[in-house]
């Protein structure tokens, strides 16, 4: 059944991947306003969808596009989740392609280039993949835009083409192929034991083998989202552009990892316990590395990595606690993948605005930004201040949904309690790094390499204000979509 | 109620646009200081009528998030909180109409955002009802203070604000995890469902021992007491007055919140007394103490905040006591204490913050050492601070001696029906308050006679001028409700103590009967207005008389003796000769400081040496799993590659192989 | 009624202290085998001193110039408060023991003060001095004075007092030891050698009262005789009430004030003898003195919560 809803999902999954095949043919200064207007028309299409579905009263369509006798192959869902999600990834899309334009050229002073139709090419076919695993409701559509999305990272992350890039192009893929290997088996258990692909039948399972297609799905899900003991692509990822590693690998690309998880463990009905304590244990213990690991970064970027890499932990924490009982811990899950989307984007955006106006990432180097760039330093502050978890900013309401659902699930239970007071703490931790950071990098006197930069670029100046109002803005949608 | 919200939005309002003006900073300021005196004014009426009326009024609004609507209440605990922090609100911003000028080119409109949002977040943090909004506007006021703490952007201040930001989100944690446990026990954030639920003995002593510590460092007491005096001395000194004065009670209202208000259904324990009791006599020592040993004003007044916090905590701690030992009479009237020295402190404390900004932009610097004679350029300042001296050194009859009087009267009465383990609890807090109050009076002789008495010791001191008129407004303002609330106390103690009652859900206690204070206990009566009259009429009986009977006349004109020498500016007494004496006399309270921060270092190299760790084990995933494994699949297909070696011989051996080896299955398949 | 007697109180103190600090003097001239100044001496001192002239330094304030009126005064409504020869306080509002320790505490922070304002160098140590001492003494007198609290169920002076006049109080040895804990405390607050050390003549040469002549430097000596007969009054008043007049006529009056007249001079007599065998103790190490001072007040304490 073609609603406009399913027709607007279509259409936001669709059109990047046919602008990106206008992209291969056309002169390379049309590149990037092709991306544009494909992720701005793939924006559209998925605001519409969401206001569609809001005003349809939020009742969940699907759309069942290829089906194999019973078995449906390949399907689409729109439910609360799903809307929020694609808008927040394809609008993310569209303004680091604006950003782009202005990052992408010979006043760069740390990666001087050209804005080419390869790089062009391939952040429009993300942008469409995001949106179409965002949507999906077969683990078989999930794994076609998993496997795209891959493909996509490898080579956005090789783009520069030095020997370090190629080969941190060539980490990512095959660790997260690994992972993938997981998604692969899930699909063969799960259509062996119930004859269709649909996520939704991960309800029917007996709790045997719905154990063990989790398991599958969490170890997928570990891979791409850089937990434990999977992370290592993620710090190497940073040899992309910097717009590639805000969208990749800080806003969307990670996220695929909690998405797919996300909508199994939504549809998977009552979720064995043993699936809950596998991915708490991971998430805490990833969530400390994580935190070790900030500690001798100099280099922005590798520390907003680390960074993503904690951040997602409490994503699964607040997952893996919806397992043990609490509701309130998924929806903070969720509002966290919204947030922290937009919190990250604007940090590496930040991070890149230093490559391009300073030439360096180096944080030491980098001493009283507020004095000669005032709005670079509040972007820095509010996404520092986001990520810290700090109100009013978004981390802290849906960071707060996570460990005050988790406390309450966690009720009785020592070791769980243990958890989350281990969480809390580091949460505190993290706190006090960022802040220290910021203490260093905002206040006082510029720096010589400080003083020694150029001007932003209109579009970056932009993207930094439309961000920096939904750092503050978007907990309160998601709270009043999702709560 | 309306007021109070009226006020929180002409603040926001008065943010917003003082940021919006950024570029025209005399815009700006002016901008931001009308809307917050405003604001502040409002803000103080709605206090007031909650003190008066102590009944409580609560609102609620939907919000996005489901688990917490917003819920605001006024009482008489956060009426008088209210009015505390606005008073000083008011105060400071017409001081700052002049001495924000002081900080042209540091961003005057940030300031005035900041601050207007700082003085709105604390308003809300005092009358939400609801245990997550509380924690939004709590780490909302911390966050605003902290970048007016860091306004100068000096290295000491960035360290100082850091410090500072860390100490209040642990507190923060900490209360988090008291009220998330409160939450999972009764399955809401709302105040009201935890007012009524019976937590049980060993969960409430774990909220209430997390909130005590929770609060306790954003108040500022023992042992989290480190971050004042790096904080405070770095803000400018209006702002330092509102955080001195009003910031750190809210770490008081929050002991009292949870100990009394949220857990009145469990039941208050002795040892939560106890506890309170204790940390209160070793912050008000300590802090009174360390006050002594430093040269900068600010530093030493910071000090002194955690002095004064620690005498409010003897108060509360000896309601608290009173509440489990079943005397309402003792716990009213203890309670009523801690919060009367609560308005006090706020006002003293302020008026003293705001002299010494005054001395500081007149002198341009914080050090005590180089000044001096400012009493004769500056009378009005020299006569404010005075008074909060007086004030703060507990001296009859101005307000610092009536909270102190009571906190007394509260001790004697509790330990005439305590075991005699209490007994010797109480004892112990009596002689601290009796040693605070002692070295408070050395402390502000030093402060106030270096500063302002003697001779100029320098240039600055000499070119000292009298500080435009808002600044004295601020100053005076403060120093007239000093007065009046000590002289006044006989009429402002029933209002005290009709919140006491009311936080206690118990009758009031009679402590004044017509001019006198009582405690009805004992029976002891004090009357501070007749304190006043004869005090004023003794002093200048003798004056008088020496008046009339002296005959030799006067002479002004002499240098001070110096054994026959010229007077040296290098002789009278200075900051450093109290320090030198006091730290002989309390040696054992200044090695314990140095030997604390002689850890510290350990913890740094600790720290570090965790850094270096984290370092080398950056790289150990790459080098042991992903390398190896990928060293291991380059050798396995370099020795893969020997299959083909090129040799089109071995090639058809392989084919003719490959064809009878499947020939062979099918026939055995078969 | 009782007005009359405070007034009669503060009078008689006034006119009464030169009496007992010249006695003193005499005394000690009479130990050191000297003829010494007779015992009005004082009041010579101070009608000539009104006669000269009133000096203040240049870099002085108003806090210079007021002392010593304010201290005088302060002392003249401890005067009007403690009882001395009656039972009952002649202004009950004003016998309290706190407000009695924080009044003495203003007229220290003012005395201190004063000190620094002159800005003459051995004024300002002696202030310093002053205050280190308030300090070393407050929390003997603070205990001592909790164990009497405890003990007799008040803060006020004049209940205290009868109290032990009836010999009703609980902890009979508790208070005996407390008796002497104050009174040593007490001693040490009075001035007198070995304490003597806010003035200490050889070292500081008078101390904060350097910067002074006339009639200011009378007052100020009058205000600090005054001081020592209030203390000692109060040390009777609390411990050693026996004697004083129950009622308010004009026979019980008298014999009371006869009665505190004794007392006081007894005490007076045993102090001057005692100052004039000691030296004045060694600045650095009055601390030793005193924490045994609040050692023998925290015994008294002991006792006193034990019930005995």
């Amino acid at each position: 059944m073609l609603t406009t809803l399913s027709v607007l999902g279509l259409a936001a999954t669709l059109v990047p991947f046919v602008c990106a095949l206008v992209i291969a043919v056309c002169p390379q200064h049309m590149a990037k306003w092709i991306c544009i207007f494909a992720a701005a028309v793939s924006t559209a299409c998925a605001l519409f969808a969401w206001i569609g579905l809001g005003i349809d009263g939020g009742v969940t369509q699907t759309l069942d596009i290829a089906a194999v006798g019973d078995a449906l192959v390949v399907g689409f869902i729109f439910d609360k989740m799903s809307v929020m999600l694609a808008t927040a990834f394809v609008g993310i899309g569209l303004l680091i392609a604006i950003y782009s334009v202005g990052y992408m050229n010979a006043g760069n002073r740390e990666h001087p280039d050209a804005p080419r139709r390869r790089f062009y090419a391939f952040f429009t076919v993300f942008i469409g993949a995001m949106a179409g695993l965002v949507y999906s409701n077969t683990l078989v559509t999930q794994l076609v835009f998993f496997e795209i999305t891959g493909a996509c990272s490898w080579a956005l992350i090789g783009y520069y083409h030095t020997a370090t890039a190629q080969k941190s192009a060539m980490k990512a893929l095959i660790l997260t192929h690994i992972g993938a290997l997981g998604l692969y088996v899930a699909v063969c258990l799960l259509f062996a034991q119930t004859g269709t692909f649909e996520v939704s039948a991960l309800a029917g399972l007996d709790n045997g083998w719905k154990t063990a297609v989790l398991v599958c799905i969490i170890i997928a899900a570990w891979a791409k989202s850089a937990q434990l003991p999977f992370y290592m692509w993620l710090p190497s990822a940073m040899e992309a552009p910097t717009p590639v590693s805000a969208y990749l690998h800080g806003a969307s690309m990670v996220k695929v990892g909690v998405a797919v998880l996300a909508r199994a463990l939504a549809s998977a009905g009552v979720i064995p316990e043993s699936v809950g304590w596998v991915i708490v244990i991971g998430a805490i213990v990833t969530m400390l590395f994580s935190f070790l690991m900030y500690l001798p970064q100099k280099d922005m970027k590798r520390l907003l990595a680390f960074s993503t890499i904690s951040q997602l932990s409490y994503i699964f924490l607040g997952f893996g606690f919806y397992v043990f009982g609490s509701q309130l811990a998924f929806d903070g899950g969720v509002m966290h993948i919204f947030n922290h989307a937009f919190a990250k984007t604007l940090f590496f955006l930040v991070a890149g605005c230093f490559s391009y106006v300073l030439g360096t990432r180096m944080l030491p180097n980098i001493k009283g930004v507020i004095k000669k760039y005032p709005l670079l330093g509040v972007a820095f502050g509010c996404a520092a201040l986001a990520i810290a978890g700090c109100p009013p900013f978004n981390g802290f309401f849906s960071k707060f949904a996570i460990f005050g659902g988790s406390f309450q699930a966690a009720q009785g239970n020592w070791l769980l309690m243990l958890i989350v007071i281990v969480g809390l703490l580091e949460t505190v931790a993290c706190f006090a790094w960022f802040l220290k950071w910021m203490g260093q990098v905002l206040p006082g006197e510029p720096s010589p390499t400080v003083e020694a930069g150029v001007a932003v670029p209109k579009q970056m100046t932009a993207v930094f204000v439309v961000l920096i109002i939904m750092t503050v803005a978007s907990s309160f949608i998601a709270a009043a979509w999702i709560g | 109620m309306d007021l109070l919200l009226i006020s929180v939005f002409v603040s926001v309002v008065g943010a917003v646009l003082s940021l919006l003006l950024s570029k025209k900073e005399d815009t700006a300021k002016k901008v931001a200081c009308f809307f917050g005196t405003i604001a502040s004014a409002i803000a103080v009426i709605a206090g007031v009528g909650a003190v008066l009326d102590p009944a409580g009024v609560s609102v609620s609004f939907a919000t996005p998030f489901s688990f917490a609507d917003f819920s605001i209440m006024l009482n008489g605990l956060n009426g008088l909180l209210l009015v505390a922090i606005n008073i000083l609100g008011f105060a400071a911003w017409i001081y700052g109409i002049s001495y924000f000028d002081e900080y042209t080119g540091m961003g005057l409109g940030a300031i005035g955002f900041f601050m207007n949002a700082f003085i709105a977040s604390m308003n809300l943090v005092l009358t939400v009802d609801n245990a997550f909004w509380f924690l939004v506007f709590f780490e909302l006021m911390s966050l605003s203070s902290y970048f007016l703490v860091i306004i100068e952007q000096k290295p000491a201040s960035i360290r100082g604000g850091f410090l500072y930001l860390v100490m209040a989100h642990i507190g923060f944690m900490g209360i988090m995890i008291g009220f998330l446990i409160m939450a999972a026990q009764t399955g809401s954030f709302e105040f009201a469902t935890f007012r009524a639920h019976d937590f049980g003995p060993i969960l409430g002593s774990v909220c209430f021992v997390l909130a005590f510590v929770g609060f306790g460092c954003k108040a500022g007491m023992f042992p989290f007491h480190s971050w004042l005096p790096q904080a405070h001395p770095a803000a400018p000194s209006n702002v330092s007055a509102l955080m001195s004065g009003g910031m750190i009670k809210i770490g008081v209202f929050g002991i009292v919140k949870v100990g009394l208000d949220l857990l009145a259904a469990t039941g208050v324990q002795l040892w939560w007394g106890l506890l309170i009791l204790v940390i209160g006599a070793l912050s008000s020592v300590l802090g009174v103490a360390y006050a002594l040993g430093e040269h900068d004003i600010k530093k030493l007044l910071a000090y002194h905040s955690v002095e004064n916090i620690g005498i409010i905590l003897l108060g509360v701690g000896i309601g608290f006591m009173g509440l489990a030992l079943n005397q309402p009479v003792i716990a009213g009237l203890a309670l009523m204490a801690g919060l009367y020295h609560v308005l006090n402190h706020a006002m003293f404390k302020g008026l003293l913050f705001l002299g010494a900004g005054s001395v500081l932009y007149t002198t341009g610097s914080r050090n005590m050492e180089i000044m001096g004679g400012l009493v004769h350029a500056m009378p009005v300042t020299a006569m404010c601070f005075l008074i909060g001296s007086l004030a703060i050194s507990a001296i009859p009859p101005l307000n610092g001696f009536v909270s102190e009087w009571f906190i007394y009267q509260s001790m004697f009465s509790i330990a005439g029906v305590a075991t005699v383990a209490v007994k010797f609890f109480v004892a112990f807090a009596a002689v601290s308050l009796a040693i605070t109050g002692a070295l408070a009076v050395t402390c502000f002789v030093k402060a106030y006679g270096v500063t302002f008495l003697g001779s100029p010791r320098s240039e600055a001191a000499k070119q000292a001028r009298e500080v435009p008129a808002p600044m004295r407004f601020g100053m005076v303002v403060l120093a007239v409700i000093c007065v009046l609330l000590g002289i006044g106390a006989p009429w402002v103690a029933p209002v005290m103590q009709g919140v006491a009652a009311s936080i206690l859900s118990a009758s009031t206690v009679v402590v004044a009967e017509g001019a006198t204070l009582v405690n009805p206990v004992l029976g002891s009566a004090i009357s501070t207005p007749l304190v006043a009259i004869l005090l004023i009429a003794c002093v200048l009986l003798p004056m008088a008389a020496k008046q009339v009977l002296a005959h030799g006349g006067e002479a002004s004109d002499r240098d001070p003796w110096a054994c026959g020498y010229a007077l040296d500016p290098g002789m009278p007494v200075i900051a450093t000769t109290f320090a030198t004496e006091v730290k002989h006399f309390l040696r054992p309270i200044y090695a314990a400081r140095t030997a604390v921060v002689a850890k510290k270092d350990a913890f740094v190299s600790g720290f570090n040496a965790l850094v270096r760790g984290a370092g080398k084990a950056e790289g150990f995933a790459d080098k042991y799993l992903v390398d190896t494994v990928a060293s291991f699949v380059s050798w396995l297909g370099q020795k893969a590659q020997r299959i083909e070696g090129g040799n089109f011989r071995v090639y058809i051996v392989y084919i003719v192989a490959a064809l009878v080896f499947f020939l062979v299955l099918a026939v055995l398949v078969k | 009624m009782e007005i009359i007697v405070a007034i009669l109180q503060a009078l008689l103190l006034v006119l009464l202290a030169p009496l007992f600090s010249g006695t003193s003097r005499w005394l000690r001239a009479k130990m050191h085998t000297r003829r010494g100044p007779s015992i009005f001496q004082d009041y010579y001192d101070i009608a000539k001193l009104f006669k000269r002239q009133d000096v203040h330094p240049a870099c002085s304030s108003f806090v210079h110039t007021w002392m010593p009126a304010i201290f005088l005064g302060t002392m003249l409504l401890l005067a009007m408060g403690i009882p001395m020869f009656t039972a009952a306080s002649p202004i009950p509002l004003l016998g309290d023991i706190i407000l009695v320790l924080y009044l003495l505490a203003l007229t220290r922070f003012f005395f201190s003060l004063s000190a620094i304002d002159s800005g003459d160098a051995y004024a300002g140590h002696g202030g310093v001095r002053e205050l280190i001492v308030g300090v070393l003494v407050e929390p003997s007198m603070m205990l001592a004075l909790f164990v009497m609290g405890l003990t007799c169920g008040t803060t006020s002076i004049a209940v205290m007092g009868q109290s032990v006049a009836d010999l009703s109080v609980a902890a009979p040895v508790g208070v005996i030891v407390a008796a002497i804990a104050f009174f040593l405390a007490c001693y040490v607050e009075l001035g007198k050698l070995p304490f003597d050390l806010a003035e200490a003549e050889q070292e500081l040469q008078e101390g904060p009262l350097s910067e002074y002549s006339g009639p200011s430097l009378a007052m100020a000596k009058m205000a600090l005789s005054m001081k020592q007969t209030i203390i000692i009054a109060w040390f009777i008043a609390i411990f050693l009430p026996w004697g004083a007049a129950t009622e308010l006529t004009v026979p019980a009056i008298l014999l009371g004030i006869l009665f505190f007249l004794i007392k006081m001079a007894v005490i007076f007599f045993l102090c001057s003898v005692f100052e004039n065998v000691v030296s004045r103790v060694r600045y650095k190490l009055v601390g030793r003195q005193t924490w045994c001072i609040v050692a023998l007040a925290a015994f008294a304490f002991v006792l006193c919560a034990l019930g005995l």
